[in-house]
C-alpha cells in the first residue's frame, strides 16, 4: 500500500476521530455525573445540527457564529429535561439499586425526538446552503486535509481543554466533581445535587450542540442522523472509560482510526462490525475503559 | 363467589373469548393485527424471564428472534425440513447463544449490561448483512431470504404455511398460553424466587447462599430459547426475513417498551402492555404513515415518558387494583366489607 495514502487515511481517521470524541465528551460527561446513559444523545446531536443548519440558513451567519445560538439554547434544552423529564425518575427510583427506568426516559426522548423531527422537517438530506466551507481543502504536497474536518478536530480539542479546565479550576467544576464522587457527601457540604444534575445535563447537552454545528458544515441534516452517532457514542465512551474526558478524545481517535484504515483491508461493513467487536471485547475485559475508574455505582 | 374464583372465571371467560374470536371477525386484517399482539406478547413474556424477573435491561432479543428466523427458513428452502422441526433447531441454537453471551454480560451492572446487549444486536446485523453463505447456509445478506408460497393444496400443517389467517391465529394464541402458563409455573417456583431475589437485592441473595449469576445465565437462556420459536412464526407468516426485519434494535426496544408499560416482572404486564401499545402502532401505521410520518413512534415515545413518570412500575398493578375495586362489589367478600 501507497505511504502516502495510509498518512492520508491516518490524518482523516484522527481528525474525524476527534470529532467523534467530541459527539462523545458530552454523554460522558452526563454519565460521569448523573450515572445515566443517555440513550437520547444522538438525537441532542440531531437537535443541535438543526438549530445550526437553521440558524446559518435564516440569518446566514458562519456556520461557526451559529454557536452562539446553539449553545445557550441547547444548555437550556438540557438543563429543562433533566429538570422536568429525568429528576422525577431519580426521585422516584431513590432506592433502586440498577435504575434503568431512566434509560427507558431517554430511549423514549429519542423516539419522540427523531420522529418530531421527522414530522416537521420531513426526511430529505438537508446540506447547509450558505456555506462558505464546502469542499475546502488544504494540500501538503500528495496529502489532502478537509478544512472543516480540521476546525472541527480543534474546536473538538479546544472544547475539551475547556471542559477540563471548568471541571479543575472553577467553584462550580469542583462541585460537579464532589457531586458525580459522591452524592450524599456533597449534599451534606451543601451543594444542590439537583441544580448541579440540571447543569452538568444543560453543559452536556450544549456540548452535543458544538458537535452539532461542528458536523453541520459538512454533514448532511436529517432526523434520523444521531443514530449512528449514537452508537458510536456509546462505543467510544467505553472505550475510552465511562466519565473521562480525555478518554472520550481517544476513543474517538481509535474509533476514526479503524473507521478509515480498515477499509483498505476490507469492505467498510466489516469494519463497522470490527468496531462493534472491539466494543464488546473491551467491556468483557475492561468495562472500566481505558481512562475510567472503576467505581462502585 | 369469592374473589379468587372470580377472577379465575374471568380469565377463563376471556380465554373461550379469544379461541372464539375468528368466528366473529373474518377481515384478514384485524386478524393480522390480532396475531401480531400475540405475537408480541408472547415475545414480550419470553423477555420478561430476563427483563422482569432477573431486573435487568436486555436489548438484545432481536438476535433470538433472528436465530430462529433464518434457522428455520435456512432449513426449509435449503434442506425441506419441516419449519416445525427448524423451529426447534432454532430455539436451542439460540438457547447456546444466549449462554454464551449471558455468562459474561449477566455479571455487568444495569446500564452496561444493556449497552453491550444492543452492541450485540448492531454486530450480528452487520455480520449477516455481509455473509451470502455461512458454511453450507445460504444467509444472503442484506437481500434476505424469501420462503416461496405454496399453493393450497401443497400448504398445511407440515410445511407451517397457510392460505388463510386463522391457523396462524390459533397457533400464535396456543404459543401465548403456553407461554403464560410456564411463566405462571416459573413465577411461583424455586427458580422465581431465587430469579426475584437476584433482581431485587442480588448481595442479600447471594449472601445467603444462592447463585445469582448462573439463575440469571439459565433465564436468558430459556428465554432465549422461547424467543426464537417467535422468530420462526414470524418468519412463517411473513414469508420474508431480512436483516433489517428481524435483527434490529427496534425489535429490541418494542420488547422492553411493551414489558415496562405494562409493568415488567408480572405474568400479565407483557400481555397488557401488548393490548396497549401493539393496537396504537397498527392503527397509527395504518392510518396516519403516509399524512404524518413517525406520528406512532413519537404517540409510542410520550406514552412511555409519562408512564415512567407516572407509573414507574407499569400499568398492571392500577389496572389490577381498579378491576378489584369494581368487582369487589359482586362478591361476598366485597359485600361484607361494604356493610
Amino acid at each position: 500500500m501507497d505511504l502516502v495514502f495510509f498518512a492520508q487515511d491516518c490524518i482523516n481517521g484522527i481528525l474525524m476521530g476527534l470529532i467523534y470524541g467530541l459527539v462523545a465528551l458530552g454523554l460522558t460527561l452526563i454519565f460521569g455525573v448523573l450515572k445515566v446513559i443517555n440513550f437520547a444523545h444522538g438525537s441532542f446531536i440531531m437537535v443541535g445540527m438543526f438549530v445550526a443548519y437553521w440558524a446559518v440558513c435564516l440569518t446566514g451567519l458562519h456556520p461557526y457564529l451559529a454557536l452562539v445560538i446553539v449553545i445557550p439554547a441547547m444548555f437550556l434544552f438540557g438543563y429543562w429535561t433533566q429538570k422536568l423529564l429525568i429528576r422525577p425518575i431519580f426521585i422516584a427510583e431513590r432506592d433502586v439499586r440498577e435504575p434503568t427506568t431512566v434509560i427507558v426516559v431517554t430511549t423514549g426522548m429519542w423516539y419522540v425526538l427523531d420522529n418530531l423531527a421527522l414530522l416537521v422537517f420531513g426526511p430529505d438530506y438537508r446540506a447547509l446552503a450558505p456555506n462558505p466551507l464546502k469542499g475546502q481543502m488544504l494540500s501538503y504536497g500528495e496529502i489532502f486535509i478537509s478544512v472543516p474536518k480540521l476546525y472541527g478536530a480543534i474546536a473538538s480539542v479546544a472544547t475539551a481543554g475547556a471542559l477540563f479546565w471548568f471541571l479543575q479550576k472553577t467553584r462550580m467544576g469542583r462541585a460537579i466533581r464532589a457531586t458525580s464522587l459522591d452524592r450524599g457527601a456533597a449534599s451534606l457540604m451543601g451543594i444542590d445535587q439537583w441544580k448541579i444534575f440540571n447543569i452538568a445535563m444543560g453543559i452536556g447537552t450544549a456540548i452535543a450542540g458544538i458537535s452539532g454545528a461542528v458536523l453541520t458544515p459538512f454533514y448532511n441534516v436529517y432526523p434520523s442522523v444521531g443514530i449512528p452517532f449514537d452508537v458510536k457514542s456509546f462505543v467510544i465512551v467505553v472505550l475510552g472509560g465511562l466519565g473521562s474526558i480525555w478518554g472520550a478524545l481517544v476513543g474517538g481517535v481509535i474509533v476514526g482510526l479503524v473507521e478509515s484504515v480498515g477499509p483498505n483491508f476490507m469492505t467498510s461493513t466489516w469494519t463497522e462490525a470490527i468496531v462493534y467487536g472491539l466494543f464488546l471485547l473491551v467491556l468483557f475485559v475492561k468495562p472500566s475503559g481505558l481512562f475510567g475508574q472503576k467505581h462502585d455505582w | 363467589m369469592t374473589q379468587y374464583e372470580l377472577k379465575r372465571n374471568c380469565l377463563a371467560g376471556l380465554l373461550v373469548a379469544a379461541f372464539a374470536l375468528p368466528l366473529v371477525i373474518s377481515s384478514p386484517t384485524y386478524l393480522h393485527i390480532l396475531i401480531m399482539l400475540f405475537l408480541f406478547a408472547y415475545m414480550t413474556t419470553s423477555w420478561n424471564l430476563v427483563g422482569g424477573f432477573a431486573g435487568v435491561l436486555p436489548l438484545g432479543h432481536a438476535v433470538f428472534v433472528g436465530i430462529g428466523a433464518y434457522t428455520s427458513t435456512v432449513l426449509w428452502l435449503q434442506y425441506s425440513i419441516s419449519p416445525w422441526i427448524g423451529m426447534i433447531v432454532g430455539g436451542l441454537l439460540a438457547a447456546v447463544v444466549g449462554y454464551l453471551i449471558g455468562k459474561p454480560t449477566l455479571k455487568m451492572r444495569g446500564a452496561y449490561f444493556a449497552l453491550s446487549t444492543m452492541a450485540f444486536v448492531e454486530g450480528v446485523r452487520v455480520m449477516v448483512e455481509n455473509i451470502d453463505m455461512l458454511g453450507p447456509f445460504k444467509l444472503n445478506g442484506p437481500r434476505g431470504l424469501n420462503i416461496p408460497p405454496l399453493s393450497a393444496d401443497q400448504s398445511g400443517f407440515w410445511a407451517f404455511q397457510f392460505s388463510s389467517k386463522e391457523p396462524y391465529y390459533y397457533i400464535a394464541l396456543i404459543m401465548l398460553v403456553l407461554v403464560l402458563a410456564l411463566t405462571y409455573y416459573i413465577a411461583n417456583s424455586k427458580f422465581g424466587y431465587y430469579l426475584k431475589a437476584g433482581g431485587e437485592e442480588p448481595e442479600a441473595a447471594q449472601a445467603l447462599g444462592a447463585n445469582i449469576a448462573s439463575y440469571k445465565v439459565a433465564a436468558n437462556s430459556l428465554s432465549a430459547f422461547l424467543t426464537a420459536l417467535a422468530g420462526t412464526f414470524l418468519a412463517q407468516m411473513t414469508l420474508f426475513i431480512y436483516p433489517k426485519s428481524v435483527l434490529t434494535l427496534d425489535m429490541s426496544f418494542e420488547l422492553a417498551f411493551i414489558a415496562l408499560i405494562g409493568g415488567r416482572g408480572s405474568i400479565a404486564g407483557p400481555v397488557i402492555g401488548a393490548l396497549l401499545l401493539r393496537p396504537v402502532s397498527e392503527f397509527s401505521r395504518v392510518y396516519f404513515s403516509d399524512s404524518l410520518p413517525g406520528l406512532h413512534l413519537i404517540i409510542l415515545g410520550v406514552v412511555l415518558i409519562v408512564v415512567m413518570l407516572y407509573q414507574p412500575r407499569g400499568l398492571t398493578e392500577p389496572l389490577l387494583r381498579l378491576f378489584d375495586r369494581v368487582t369487589a362489589r359482586f362478591t361476598a367478600e366485597g359485600k361484607e366489607a361494604e356493610a
